[in-house]
């Protein structure tokens, strides 16, 4: 949904969300890392399903969303 | 993956998924802004999930027999009977446990839809569907329709207990919204397509929908979706 082409991946097992412009840096991704250059067996970090669980999602964020984003 | 309770060895969750969910089948992956919809029974006391996380995932659970007892991270303990149904969404973060704690089998109907914002704040609600004040008319459960529960997506669910020969109309909100119809029990002609027990059918791009009911109990759910 960005203007810089990042885009937002969500968890089917779960609803967590991997933003490429965030990353996961608590998880030892930078902010800005490509969901392509993520390992293949890397698995969510809440529940565990593997990358392949997870779908290209382009919804917004709600009002302050975003700011709640970067720090869970 | 979701924690079943360990420590009830003679329990087991009984799952018909419509679509994929996890590594169980490769099919259809949704329908619309649905994910999952899963037919499930929990057997035997102390039968669940533990308390595990979600995010952002709008979860419907429609009670059908026995009794749900659900905790979450909103701060709610409920317990669900027959006709009681929730709505959690989890927006920026939560947790909830599903259980049945009796000996009689729990079965729910299981909906999770897309939300149509990231990082909500996180919310539930509940209701009850009555099936006698409903009867023969096509109830909206969630949606914006008065006395439905409000969801933040741009989908509505119905419910539909017939008991004489019928014919139904549904009208989604527009050309552009399906409805996945699931009959839970008896025999419905929808749209030229007879439906039994646990059959379903998703149907696209019309203005409305004919529902054939015979004279036995048929009961059946329409999940409508922006597609």
């Amino acid at each position: 949904m960005s203007d810089d082409g990042l885009k937002t991946y969500m968890c089917m097992g779960c609803g967590f969300l991997y933003d490429e412009k965030l990353g996961l840096p608590e998880h030892g991704v930078s902010p800005g890392t490509r969901w392509v250059d993520i390992p293949d067996d890397w698995i969510c970090p809440d529940c565990g399903t593997p990358k392949s669980g997870f779908e290209m999602v382009a919804i917004p964020y709600a009002v302050e969303g975003l700011e709640l984003a970067r720090t869970v | 993956m979701h924690p079943i309770s360990q420590d009830t060895p003679d329990a087991f969750i009984t799952r018909h998924s419509s679509f994929n969910f996890h590594e169980y089948q490769s099919g259809r992956p949704g329908f619309g802004r649905i994910r999952v919809f899963g037919d499930e029974v929990f057997s035997g006391a102390g039968c669940g999930y533990n308390m595990h996380p979600h995010h952002n995932l709008l979860i419907m659970a429609f009670v059908l027999q026995g009794r749900l007892t659900h905790l979450n991270t909103m701060g709610k303990i409920d317990v669900l009977s027959a006709g009681d149904y929730y709505l959690a969404s989890f927006g920026s973060g939560g947790k909830h446990c599903e259980l049945n704690l009796e000996a009689e089998d729990m079965n729910a109907i299981y909906v999770w839809v897309l939300p149509n914002r990231l990082m909500l704040s996180p919310s539930y609600a509940r209701s009850h569907f009555d099936a006698e004040a409903g009867r023969n008319k096509i109830m909206t459960l969630v949606g914006t329709d008065d006395g439905a529960v409000p969801v933040p997506q741009d989908v509505r669910v119905s419910r539909l207990v017939s008991d004489r020969v019928g014919l139904y109309t549904y009208v989604p909100a527009s050309g552009e919204h399906g409805v996945y119809i699931f009959a839970l029990d008896g025999e419905v002609t929808c749209e030229g397509t007879t439906l039994r027990r646990r059959d379903s059918k998703g149907i696209w791009g019309v203005e409305q929908l004919t529902c054939q009911t015979g004279p036995m109990n048929t009961d059946l759910i329409f999940v409508e979706t922006v597609m």
